[in-house]
């Protein structure tokens, strides 16, 4: 038995669509669990007063990595028929900005803001609804960004091949930095604590 | 050592397991098996000599009319002879450039090109950097033209033959052939013009990006 289960036809389409369906609700609960479904949470990480955010991505980062890394190179994952994404670098750091301020004024990323919807949160609505009408704004306008989206295409780039480092380095490397952010983040967050304190007494 | 562990919380005891893994991974090597080659030859004849590595060309032209989407038709051929005449869908890759082209390693691919023996070498590249759905036209164009393009209508054939003839018949007409009923004229191959391919090659070796990013997120 190997992974990815489904590039290796252990079940065809079908009942790929159940398990993403179990999958969906798993994310889900995680994600609310986690109180992702509250702007106020989430956008306070870019005040660096609550670090949960940091915290819980860079767990979800090391957690995945690793176990990826570890189950592939045991031979049970091929990792060549793990999807990556391909790399337009200019048009994806101008997305990157405009989700970053979406990010800040809304309060939600795309995911986060449908785990709110289903809680309920009027502002989450109100957020899929605008995300909607730019999905829409963005298909019609189309054609005369085209040729930028399809701009500065670099194909399949990992960072180890790119900077031709070793896997295994930069699994330690990416490790490293999360122990850093984790420890930065508890850090902050008794500063910001403290400092709030002394305003509110 | 025992004092000191019992101070950690549970985050710092996981932080500390995620920095040991991470310093094994320093030594643990690719996670990809690396560049180097290795072919499981018993795989690869096992998989020639029960012929579940060929598609015929009668399955591809079904495929094909059936609109079809979920493989990658690779023409080996030069360029030359790819804007001269090839069969719809595919996208031209000579041989040479294979290796450094963008297939990725879940499509399922069918190579062709005019026979079997070019494809049968781009099948075995591809194997041994382990792709997975790479599969060969079997006869590959010539055989295509033969079969799909210009069948000829069978000698003495059975009533189930004959049937198959008449659906034959239509599928030539889907791509632009026509079907050779009279089975006698076995020479006329250099009369048969073959049907222009500019309107269904719209793909080229330039990577359309749209078919890969239905994937992802």
């Amino acid at each position: 038995m190997n992974a990815p289960f489904f590039k290796f036809e252990y079940f065809n389409t079908d009942v790929s669509l159940i398990i993403a369906f179990a999958i969906g609700i798993a994310f889900g609960i995680a994600l609310e669990k986690g109180g992702f479904g509250r702007a106020t949470i989430l956008a306070s990480q870019f005040y660096f007063t609550n670090m949960r955010v940091l915290k819980v991505m860079f767990t979800a980062i090391v957690t995945a990595m690793l176990g990826l890394y570890f189950l592939s190179v045991i031979g049970f994952v091929d990792l060549s028929l793990v999807y990556l994404t391909q790399t337009n670098m200019l048009p994806m750091v101008v997305g990157g900005l405009v989700a970053g301020v979406g990010f800040v004024i809304g309060g939600y990323c795309p995911g986060t803001s449908m785990v709110a919807v289903a809680t309920g949160k009027i502002d989450a609505v109100v957020y899929v609804a605008g995300m909607i009408f730019g999905i829409f704004v963005f298909g019609e306008m189309f054609p005369s960004i085209e040729n930028f989206f399809n701009s500065g295409f670099m194909g399949t780039v990992t960072i180890p091949s790119y900077f031709n480092l070793s896997y295994g380095l930069v699994v330690f490397l990416v490790v490293l930095m999360a122990l850093g952010a984790f420890a930065a983040a508890e850090w902050g967050e008794k500063k910001m604590a403290a400092k709030s304190g002394k305003v509110k007494a | 050592m025992k004092k000191f562990l019992s101070n950690l919380t549970t985050n710092q005891k996981l932080g500390g397991v995620a920095l040991v893994l991470g310093i094994i991974a320093l030594f643990a090597g690719n996670p990809y098996g690396g560049t180097s080659i290795k072919v499981n030859e018993k795989d690869l004849a096992l998989s020639t000599v029960g012929n579940s590595d060929k598609v015929s060309v009668t399955d591809l032209a079904d495929w094909i009319i059936k609109n079809k989407a979920d493989f990658e038709l690779i023409d080996l051929r030069s360029e030359e002879k790819f804007n001269e005449y090839t069969i719809p869908n595919a996208q031209c890759i000579p041989l040479a450039q294979l290796s450094s082209s963008e297939l990725l390693r879940n499509q399922k691919i069918i190579l062709f090109s005019d026979d079997d023996v070019a494809s049968s070498q781009a099948w075995f590249i591809l194997k041994s950097k382990k792709y997975k759905g790479v599969y060969i036209l079997n006869g590959g164009l010539n055989n295509w033209k033969e079969k799909v393009l210009f069948p000829k209508a069978p000698v003495n054939g059975s009533k189930d033959e004959l049937a198959q003839f008449e659906n034959m018949k239509e599928v030539a007409k889907y791509f632009g052939g026509s079907a050779q009923s009279d089975s006698s004229v076995t020479d006329s191959k250099p009369e048969i013009k073959l049907p222009t391919s500019n309107t269904s090659n719209t793909k080229t070796t330039a990577p359309t990006g749209k078919k890969k990013k239905r994937e992802g997120c």
